[in-house]
This record gives C-alpha cells, sequence and structure tokens, in this order.
C-alpha cells in the first residue's frame, strides 16, 4: 500500500480559470487520502474552489485568506 | 456527475473568443464534457492560415487597455484556453455546411478542430446538456 501523499499546486498569478486547470491536473495525479494545497491569487477562486469541490465530491478541509494568497486545503476522497 | 456543456461558437470576433476560450477551461476543469461547435465567422479563426485578431468597431478604442489588462493578470489567449480545455477531455468541431460554404476542408482547419461534423452530430451530443451561443 502507499502512503498518502500532500502536494502544495502553487497557481499565484494565474487568472481565473487557471487555478481550478491546475488543481484539475494535480487532481488526475492524485489518490484517494492525499492532501492537495493550493495557493492563488485570483479573487474568484475563493468561489470556484467551492465549486470544483460541489462537483468533484472532495472533501474541503479549510479555505483561508492569507495576507498574500487564498489557501484551500483539499482532502481527495472521490477518486474511482 | 458528469455533466455537459456544448458551445455554438458563431462570433468571429475576439472579444467574443476570450469568454469563449474561459468557460470551455473553466467547464473541462470541473469535469464537465465539453463541446465546442465552431460554425459562421467564428471558422476563420480556426484556419490555418494565420488572421488577426478582429475587435468590434464600437469598441476598438479600448482593446489596447483590454490587452494591457490581460498582459498584467496573465490571463492566456483565447486560443491558449482552448488548448488547455482540450487537455482536459473538451472536443471543438468544425460545422460542415459552413466548411462548405467558406470553400474550407478539413486539412485547412489548424490543430485545434477535432473533426468537421454536420448539426446532427452537435444536437444529439448536446442533448440533456447546457448549450449557448456565442
Amino acid at each position: 500500500m502507499s502512503t498518502a501523499a500532500k502536494k502544495v499546486v502553487d497557481a499565484r498569478g494565474l487568472s481565473c480559470p487557471g487555478p481550478i486547470t491546475n488543481l484539475t491536473k494535480a487532481y488526475r495525479d492524485a489518490k484517494n487520502g492525499d492532501v492537495l494545497e493550493i495557493w492563488a491569487t485570483d479573487p474568484g477562486f475563493k468561489s470556484d474552489i467551492k465549486a470544483w469541490i460541489e462537483r468533484t465530491k472532495n472533501e474541503l478541509v479549510d479555505l483561508r485568506e492569507e495576507k498574500d494568497k487564498i489557501v484551500a486545503i483539499v482532502k481527495i476522497t472521490a477518486k474511482k | 456527475m458528469l455533466s455537459r456543456l456544448s458551445i455554438i461558437l458563431y462570433s468571429g470576433t475576439d472579444d467574443k473568443l476570450i469568454p469563449v476560450g474561459v468557460i470551455a477551461q473553466g467547464a473541462a476543469a470541473l469535469g464537465m464534457d465539453v463541446q465546442i461547435f465552431v460554425t459562421g465567422w467564428a471558422l476563420t479563426k480556426f484556419t490555418k492560415k494565420q488572421s488577426n485578431p478582429v475587435w468590434p468597431k464600437e469598441f476598438e478604442n479600448m482593446v489596447p487597455m483590454l490587452m494591457e489588462g490581460m498582459k498584467k493578470n496573465n490571463a492566456p489567449s483565447w486560443v491558449e484556453m482552448v488548448k488547455e480545455a482540450k487537455s482536459m477531455g473538451a472536443k471543438v468541431y468544425a460545422c460542415s455546411l459552413m466548411a462548405s460554404v467558406m470553400g474550407l476542408k478539413k486539412e485547412d482547419f489548424n490543430e485545434l478542430i477535432d473533426d468537421v461534423v454536420g448539426v446532427a452530430t452537435f444536437l444529439q451530443q448536446a442533448e440533456g446538456g447546457q448549450t449557448l451561443f456565442i
């Protein structure tokens, strides 16, 4: 059995829909139990990450706005 | 949850091609099944022959500001966005009638076009999903 991985997806500086695109690409290589931490500066990302979670049925562990970026922590639970 | 987004792309001006790129890429990133049916003036933007950007006359004086803003926000070109959408599974089809009307054959189109299809194929694939006419 392989162990869960944690990966940072740095999408800072990318405009919409760059951050969710990079998340989707990272998601392809992820497996259940993995945690993806996405960094973004696009102001639309805060609502877009919620839409992505709703659609893909993964788990949003944390979503916070830091001084210089928005950080979303996603736990992968919906991989088939 | 698999859902479908179909875009009928008719306009050939770059101000309308940009949102097509954004919506297609965004929908593909959400895991939607995306297809773009290219017809009308938009076909001229998908040929191997390089074409210059076309802007609507009434907004032409705002184009430099728009381009500057796109650059400052690191926004990719609409072609790059359509490519991204395709890398996530989106399909792009050219309308067979308008292609014939414009004298365009399959080999005249660039690599963005997956196939030349008729309207029935498009409608069949669009059934049950959302469809946008742009």
